[in-house]
């Protein structure tokens, strides 16, 4: 079912009218959204219960702090008996369904709204803009100089249109300053619209070409990067200079949304080696570089995780050396995913590939 | 942060003329000398010798070591000697670790330099581990005397028995009414034909009178948990209506019951029995039981109440309830046995579609002296067939149905042949694909059958039908024809006869898979438990404490049965003999504060070894079941699973001592 | 490729079958090159995508694993878990230049004394072939 939520102010008004009325309506108890706090203009995921605080959240701002889905595993760690309703970018579903597999998070109270996504800034870039013009939120959908300042990891993304949903907020082929489309992708989401008196009605004709164009493009992107990136990796002194200024803050694995070890063995004490041994180490090759265990590092989370990257770039946003992490984890990532064609966030079903072994091998 | 103090003792070995001249021990004694916390290094002739041991004891004491490397053989070899020298010096025997210089540097090595130094990397490795092991114990555990044997069959009968003989109080579960299982519906038993009854009742009697065991009939197991000798079970015990107490088996009840007509699942619905009923007369316990579908008041809530009027003893009761025992085990022993496979769906067979068309256990119950027809083979017509068709594998042997030989079939088949030729004199054919009669006094018994005239016909029977060649032909009016290829005379047949049996072929038992989920033991494709080790461990399972006897496990017949039932039986006594059980010091270890619950170790586990604790949100190993393979260690996104001994530090230093 | 050279090669290998394999090599006295260094696990199952990262970090020229036939681990299925395990960590060394022939699994039964013989003596062919492992020439880690 496809509807339209129209209002003269523009798409984030009519997303927040919905909010409103599921909380005002008693659908669910409380709402779990980007929304600007008083303190900064940066939105941040934040859960809010009356629908007078409604009124802040900006869930179609191109901006995204961190991938949320951490935080709504939090909330979602166990069946509280509480409604929750979620709106999250589609990497951050993607992730959040990794977490469910993980066991981190049960999805029973939650009512998935995916956003479609065009893309996100970094956090300064768009405070920047934010400063030079307000109404971003809209903007960013017509004027499309501010698409090209969408981060790296968005640039190649051909995940823009979330998955496993209840509710869809659909921005292609609709004027976002008159309103926005919304596709309920469940019987709760049909329910929820049906409730709420939005008729059904044809999706704008613009959609699919727009759809399709962009998937093209970003496909294109994404192999060029791919191939780029493939280059500066392809041996591993290379993969040595592009991560030579790694300070081992781990950044990006804090982060990574599918990186969820409560204590990373980097910092257990497998790692924590004696002087003896990094004495011995340095006499044997002349001089080691401190800390150590920076490839070992990026290799062994590229191990771990790699299976289930879902490339949302954040590792390369938080990195104080501007190593672009993302890039190798996009590509290395989908090399391993291709191996066991597993797509991270595809399907809530499907196994973790190391957890299903063939009976017949070799 | 100030570490102990570690003094490393190394030992190099020249094993005689076996490393000494391959290689140069004084050197790899002095290159130790040099390593990271090695105190001492020293050469010796044969270190496995007690002189050789005495000197790492001596050395333990007096230069205060706390960590032995020996470089010698394999540890396959000597491993435990060592250890055990450790401990009598008084250190832990796990602050040891063994250099494998002679079977992987100089036996293997040609050249003397290489295979010396190849050795001196070897005790870096072993050096550099030690250094990071760790003191382990292990720990004993008290276990419970006593056995669950869960099916009441021959195999279940026999494991119950030898149990019980050894002393250990044993719970013997049967889902129906009596003991027996499928041996009890026999009348005699290939290839000795010794009658089943003569071999059989005496050891259902005993069963029923042994003082170690306790019999539940008509009693289910609902749920097992715990593990190796600490198993609580829950036991279902349907009611029977009857106050087994008070019964003394007179039988005037089924008598007097007014309803007769209910087929008799004892004897494959050949004929009838009452409402309140034991299934044959040599049930043990001979407690009837009230059939409560057909009853008249417990079904119909219809006035009767004619065997209570009767029981002397007083032992009707109407109000019976179903009933939970709980009871704790040290072992047990899984003896569900099969079902026969059922041949509707191979129509061509017309089982179900014409009279005379019998499965084999409908045969065993014809031919039986207290079956429907007081042991005559007879037609439904009340006439001794003349013609007697016998098709074999049907279901076994079948891509479509089961892959499998049944392995008793052929066997029992020529057991009917026999028998028809003896009871009726008809005219029998076998239609086989393989004759397999692979067993003590098999082949003879096939040769036997052969002399005594059974026709022996390869081919697979492509129809049974009731079109006959010749309808003018009076003697063959009807009956039915009987269509196979014969393959070694490449001959279509087509044979008129009065009854043909189908030889269906073994499944395992209705409910076998739900008994496997409550323990944890896997089953095969077919639905057989699976066994441990084919070969080196045949009734044991991945379940530490729970052992497999009879066709539960795969198709086989009663020798084999009764063998499995005793080497099970053994088993379950060996390892509760002891009164305690020794955990394995090398296995898994779940860091609380590390585990992030996710689970992910429960579902590598195979041998159930990991629980998750709900309340603290984390996993935790049972060490008494874990086996160390360390599954769990690798699939453990958090690195909170670690296996004791090969700890990701332990291995990792030993390569780091190789490669840098 | 330089005559010279002589890789490095670091076997991990199950106690149940290769390593026993290994053993029976010796007692039938069969010879192999140098070049191979045992290391042992309990099964093929317990090895961490860390150990093979680490052994090419530090320089191993080859990584063989070596564990029982599928259907003989010690562990039922430990060799059937570890295979993906082992192919993901191959996919990911092979993005970053080490060439998929540096690692090899390959299931040698306990009885094989002649196959491990074998397959050892073939591996450090094909490493020979391949040349030094790219990172030989590094110095900072
Ligand atoms: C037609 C036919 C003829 C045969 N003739 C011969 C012969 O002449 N000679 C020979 O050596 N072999 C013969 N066999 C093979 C023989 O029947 C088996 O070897 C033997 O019966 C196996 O015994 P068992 O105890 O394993 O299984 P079963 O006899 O099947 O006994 C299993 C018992 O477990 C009970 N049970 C099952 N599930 C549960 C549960 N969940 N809880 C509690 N109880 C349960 C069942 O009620 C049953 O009593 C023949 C087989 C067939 C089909
Ligand atoms: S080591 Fe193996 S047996 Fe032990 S808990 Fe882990 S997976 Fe289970
Ligand atoms: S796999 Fe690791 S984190 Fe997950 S439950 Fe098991 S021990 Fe805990
Ligand atoms: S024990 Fe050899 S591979 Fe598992």
């Amino acid at each position: 079912m496809y509807s339209v939520l129209k209002s003269e102010k523009g798409g984030v008004f009519a997303v927040r009218s919905l909010l409103k009325r599921l909380l005002t309506e008693n659908m669910v108890d409380a709402v779990f959204v980007a929304a600007k706090t008083p303190y900064s203009d940066l939105p941040m995921p934040t859960l809010i219960s009356s629908p007078e605080n409604i009124e802040t959240a900006d869930p179609l701002a191109p901006v995204a702090p961190f991938n949320a889905s951490r935080q709504a595993s939090i909330l979602l760690r166990s069946d509280t008996g509480k409604r929750l309703a979620l709106v999250l970018r589609p990497c951050e579903i993607r992730a959040l369904i990794e977490l469910v597999k993980l066991k981190q998070c049960v999805l029973d109270p939650a009512i998935l709204i995916g956003i479609e996504c065009k893309g996100r800034m970094e956090n300064a870039l768009f405070l920047e803009q934010e400063k030079q013009r307000s109404g971003i939120s809209i903007s960013f959908y017509q004027d499309d100089n501010l698409k090209e300042m969408i981060c790296s990891a968005c640039n190649v993304c051909d995940h823009f249109q979330p998955v496993g949903t209840d509710l869809t907020l659909s921005v292609f082929g609709v004027q976002i300053s008159t309103g926005i489309g919304v596709e309920a992708e469940s019987e709760t989401g049909t329910d929820i619209l049906k409730k709420m008196g939005y008729s059904d009605v044809q999706p704008p004709a613009e959609r699919e070409a727009e759809l399709r164009d962009l998937q093209q493009q970003r496909l294109e992107a994404k192999s060029v990067l791919m191939e780029k990136t493939a280059e500066d990796i392809k041996d591993i002194k290379r993969f040595e200079t592009l991560i030579a200024n790694c300070l081992n803050c781990s950044n990006c694995r804090v982060a990574c949304p599918v990186c969820y070890c409560k204590e990373c063995v980097f910092v257990t004490d497998v790692f924590a080696h004696e002087p003896e041994l990094l004495i011995r180490r340095a006499v044997k090759r002349g001089m080691i570089k401190m800390p150590t265990e920076t490839t070992m590092f990026h290799l062994t989370r590229l191990a771990h995780i790699g299976h289930a990257c879902v490339a949302c770039g954040h590792c390369t946003s938080v990195c104080p050396s501007g190593i672009p992490v993302a890039d190798f984890f996009i590509t290395v990532g989908s090399k391993v995913q291709d191996l066991f064609d597993y797509e991270p966030g595809r399907d809530i079903n499907e196994p973790i590939p190391y957890l299903v072994f063939e009976e017949e091998n070799q | 942060m100030k570490r102990d103090q570690i003094n490393i003792g190394v030992y190099i070995c020249h094993c005689g003329m076996n490393i000494s001249p391959k290689v140069d021990v004084e050197a790899v004694a002095e290159f130790a000398e040099g390593l990271a916390h090695v105190r001492i290094a020293r050469d010796y002739k044969f270190m496995c010798s007690s002189p050789g041991q005495e000197f790492i004891i001596d050395d333990i004491r007096q230069y205060g070591l706390n960590r032995i490397v020996v470089a010698s053989c394999s540890p396959r070899m000597h491993e435990a000697t060592f250890r055990n020298a450790c401990e009598t010096a008084g250190i832990n025997r796990h602050y040891f670790q063994m250099a494998n210089i002679r079977e992987q540097a100089a036996w293997v090595t040609l050249d003397t330099k290489e295979a010396t130094a190849k050795a001196m990397d070897l005790v870096a490795a072993a050096v550099a581990r030690v250094t990071y092991h760790r003191p382990l114990e292990s720990r004993e555990v008290k276990v419970n005397k006593s056995i669950l044997v869960i099916g009441g069959g021959i195999a279940g009968m026999q494991a119950a028995i030898s149990s019980g003989n050894a002393g250990y109080q044993v719970y013997l579960i049967e889902r129906e009414p009596s003991i027996g299982g499928h041996m009890a519906k026999f009348d005699k038993t290939f290839p000795t034909l010794d009658c089943a009854a003569c071999i059989m009742t005496p050891k259902m009697v005993e069963v029923g009178q042994h003082e170690s065991i306790r019999l539940f009939t008509y009693s289910e197991v609902v749920s097992v948990e715990g593990f190796v000798g600490n198993y609580s079970v829950r036991i279902l015990k349907k009611p029977r209506f009857i106050d087994e107490s008070k019964c003394n088996g007179c039988g005037i009840c089924m008598e007097k019951c007014p309803i007769k007509k209910i087929p008799s699942e004892f004897n494959e619905n050949l004929s009838f029995r009452t409402a309140i009923y034991s299934p044959f007369p040599q049930a043990v316990p001979n407690t009837p039981v009230i059939d409560p579908d057909h009853c008249r008041i417990l079904a119909e809530n219809k006035p009767c109440g004619a065997c209570e009027k009767f029981c002397e003893a007083g032992a009707i009761d109407f109000n019976q309830q179903p009933e939970h025992m709980d009871i704790t085990v040290g072992s047990i022993i899984i003896a569900t046995g099969f079902k026969a496979f059922d041949p509707e769906p191979l129509v061509q067979y017309g089982y179900g579609i014409y009279p005379e068309v019998y499965t084999s256990l409908e045969f065993e119950r014809l031919n039986n002296a207290t079956g429907p027809t007081g042991g005559s083979i007879l037609m439904k017509g009340g006439d001794f067939p003349k013609r007697v068709a016998i098709i074999h594998c049907v279901g076994s042997r079948d891509a479509q149905y089961r892959e499998y030989c049944s392995r008793v079939c052929c066997m029992y088949s020529m057991k009917f042949a026999h028998l028809v030729r003896e009871k009726t004199g008809a005219e029998v054919w076998e239609f086989y694909i393989d004759v397999r009669s692979p067993g003590k006094l098999y082949e003879e018994f096939y040769n036997r059958v052969q002399k005594e005239g059974v026709h022996m016909i390869r081919g697979r029977v492509a129809e049974v039908t009731d079109i006959l060649d010749d309808p003018e032909n009076s003697e063959d009016k009807g009956r039915l024809t009987v269509v196979a290829e014969n393959t070694l005379t490449r001959r279509m047949l087509r044979i008129p006869v009065d009854m043909v049996i189908l030889s269906v072929g073994l499944e395992p038992a209705e409910g076998a898979g739900d008994v496997g989920r409550m323990i944890g033991v896997s089953s095969d494709g077919n639905g057989w438990f699976t066994e441990l080790h084919a070969k080196l461990a045949p009734v044991s399972t991945v379940i530490k404490g729970v052992f497999l006897a009879g066709c539960c496990q795969g198709p086989k017949d009663i020798p084999d049965t009764v063998a499995q039932a005793m080497g099970a039986s053994g088993e379950a006594v060996a390892l509760l003999s002891k009164g305690t059980v020794m955990t394995r010091a090398e296995i898994s270890f779940i860091d609380p504060d590390l585990c992030a619950g996710c689970q992910t170790c429960v579902e590598v586990c195979v041998y159930n070894a990991i629980d998750f604790d709900e309340g603290r949100g984390i996993a935790t190993v049972n060490e008494l079941l874990c086996q160390g393979c360390g599954s769990c260690a690798v699939a453990c996104p958090s690195s909170a699973a670690s296996i004791k001994h090969f700890t990701n530090r332990q291995v990792m230093e030993e390569l780091e001592a190789i490669l840098i | 490729m330089n005559d010279q050279f002589e890789p490095q090669i670091i076997a991990l290998v199950c106690n149940w079958c290769t390593y026993t394999a290994a053993d029976l090599a010796g007692t039938s006295r069969l010879s192999y090159p140098s070049n191979v260094r045992l290391v042992r696990l309990m099964c093929t199952g317990m090895i961490d995508a860390k150990y093979i990262i680490k052994a090419f970090l530090d320089g191993a020229d080859g990584v063989v694993i070596g564990g029982c036939h599928p259907g003989d681990c010690h562990y039922i299925n430990g060799n059937l878990k570890a295979t993906k395990r082992i192919y993901g960590v191959g996919k990911i060394m092979e993005q970053f230049g080490f060439e998929p022939d540096r690692l090899r699994l390959k299931w040698i039964g306990a009885s094989e004394g002649l196959e491990f013989q074998k397959n050892m003596a073939e591996f450090i062919e094909t490493i020979k072939q391949l040349g030094p492992s790219p990172v030989k020439s590094r110095m900072i880690l």
